[in-house]
């Protein structure tokens, strides 16, 4: 302790005036675990892994319990439960490293769903693939059609050439931590692919999103609604197309959020449509 | 709260048989029951050397500090020494000058004399007080946290602290070392395993 340290000198050179010398001044580095730890959870996870490297006591104070306790979301033991099924984890794993681990994409659902923290917030993102989704004539290949891609974070996404009555629905249940979440639709207008190693866009089949909007609905399992309309645009680029956003108050129980994408105006068709996922994110 | 009071607080801290004052660290020690204390308490109401109100907090370079006991349980360590009965005389702080006691006091005082922020020119005028307490240099800064965390007073360990963290933000670790005159005691295999280690927060 540097000040318990300082007076002691202080006093051996009143009483022997034999070494005279300044009291040593408290230093950053000299300050115990527990206390840098303190300091510590005032800086975010990316910082407090940056600050690992300055020296010994940094590197064990960014390693305290209490530190990435206080930057888990609450009901994380919920959410290792959701994400990893039996206990891989293990109960002796350090909080630092279940924080890494939950950050990391993990899949779950039957890798049909990706599930991570956010590094900065501690809040969970939710991707939900184009496979895990209830879409109106996938099985008709007239309609719709799976084409593989380097695009998506998964293999594949699913391609419509043309259709009536456009409809694509989905759920997912997950112990969301406490915040405000965005739901969007991952769309493209157009067909991607590589030609010569360049990126090409084939919008052939691209028709019938400007007559009338698309309907973007949600729903949660406690009430909430949200309703947005609006036409598809941005040709050739994978875009977010915002549903609605949800609140999640009580993270101690799983939230179930439904969600729905719908262009059923019959009167016309519609294609040259990839859908990729559904992306759930902290706002 | 008896079972906190054990045979080495009432060794130190005890009363005389017939009060004196100053009371010295050598004068003959005596052992007294917690009941003995209350009750001579009670007759006593008028005992200089600490009455109910006023608590004597000794510093370690030895500068006596009266403060009303109000203001003095702000720290839950001097809190817990009150009710454990050890603050009969006065309370030693080994681990601080009396430079630094005398800012916590100052810093308590002004916490405990303001009610809690009902009133937003209360609190804009804490606010202020804090910023201008923490504009000092870093090692009295450090001791203050040191101080905080000895005498565990919590708003003044968050504000030191998130003051500390403010000035770390933003810094690669280079820069830290150089602000605050840290030395590097890593070997070079020791500095690639930290940054191993922690490579997954910057993917």
């Amino acid at each position: 302790m540097g000040s318990g340290l300082s007076s002691f000198l202080l006093m051996c050179s009143n009483s022997t005036s034999s070494v005279s010398s300044i009291p040593p001044e408290s230093n950053l580095g000299d300050l115990p675990e527990s206390v840098v730890g303190s300091v510590l959870v005032y800086l975010n996870p990316q910082e407090i892994c940056r600050v690992a490297s300055v020296n010994q006591a940094f590197r064990r104070a960014s390693t305290a319990e209490f530190v990435w306790e206080s930057k888990l979301p609450k009901n994380y033991e919920l959410v290792l439960s959701r994400v990893f099924d039996c206990n891989e984890l293990g109960l002796n794993c350090c909080k630092k490293d279940i924080y890494a681990r939950l950050c990391a994409p993990n899949s779950i659902d039957g890798g049909t769903k990706k599930v991570w923290l956010d590094k900065g917030t501690g809040k969970a993102c939710v991707l939900i693939s184009s496979s895990g989704l209830a879409i109106t004539g996938i099985d008709d290949r007239r309609y719709w059609s799976w084409i593989s891609t380097e695009e998506s974070r998964f293999r594949s996404v699913a391609y419509l050439q043309q259709i009536w009555w456009f409809e694509v629905d989905g759920e997912v249940e997950f112990p969301f931590p406490c915040g405000t979440y965005t739901l969007y639709f991952r769309l493209q207008l157009g067909r991607s692919g590589r030609r010569f190693g360049r990126r090409v866009c084939n919008s052939d089949h691209v028709h019938g999103w400007d007559i009338k909007p698309v309907k973007f609905q949600l729903s949660t399992s406690d009430g909430q609604k949200a309703i947005t309309q609006c036409y598809l645009t941005n040709l050739g680029k994978w875009h977010l197309y915002q549903a609605g956003d949800f609140v999640v108050e009580d993270s101690k129980v799983p939230m179930k959020v439904k969600f729905s994408m719908t262009q059923i105006d019959c009167t016309h068709t519609k294609g040259g449509l990839c859908l990729d996922s559904v992306l759930i994110r902290p706002k | 709260m008896l079972k906190n009071l054990n045979s080495k607080h009432i060794q130190r801290f005890s009363y005389k048989y017939l009060p004196q004052f100053p009371i010295s660290p050598n004068s003959p020690k005596l052992g007294f029951s917690r009941s003995q204390i209350a009750n001579y308490r009670s007759n006593f109401p008028t005992t200089i050397m600490s009455s109910s109100k006023t608590i004597v907090l000794r510093s370690s370079d030895g500068e006596t500090f009266e403060v009303d006991e109000a203001v003095a349980v702000e720290s839950q360590t001097i809190k817990h020494m009150i009710e454990d009965g050890c603050a009969d005389t006065s309370i030693p702080l080994p681990n601080v000058t009396s430079k630094i006691l005398s800012k916590v006091i100052e810093y308590c005082k002004k916490h405990v004399e303001t009610p809690n922020a009902d009133e937003k020119v209360a609190e804009e005028d804490l606010k202020s007080f804090d910023a201008d307490f923490v504009k000092v240099d870093q090692s009295t800064l450090f001791d203050l946290i040191l101080a905080a965390n000895y005498l565990n007073i919590k708003s003044l360990l968050d504000l030191t602290c998130q003051t500390v963290a403010d000035m770390i933000k933003g810094k690669t670790p280079e820069e830290i070392r150089k602000t605050f005159n840290i030395k590097n005691d890593f070997t070079p295999e020791e500095e690639e395993e930290v940054r191993r280690e922690n490579a997954w927060a910057f993917e």
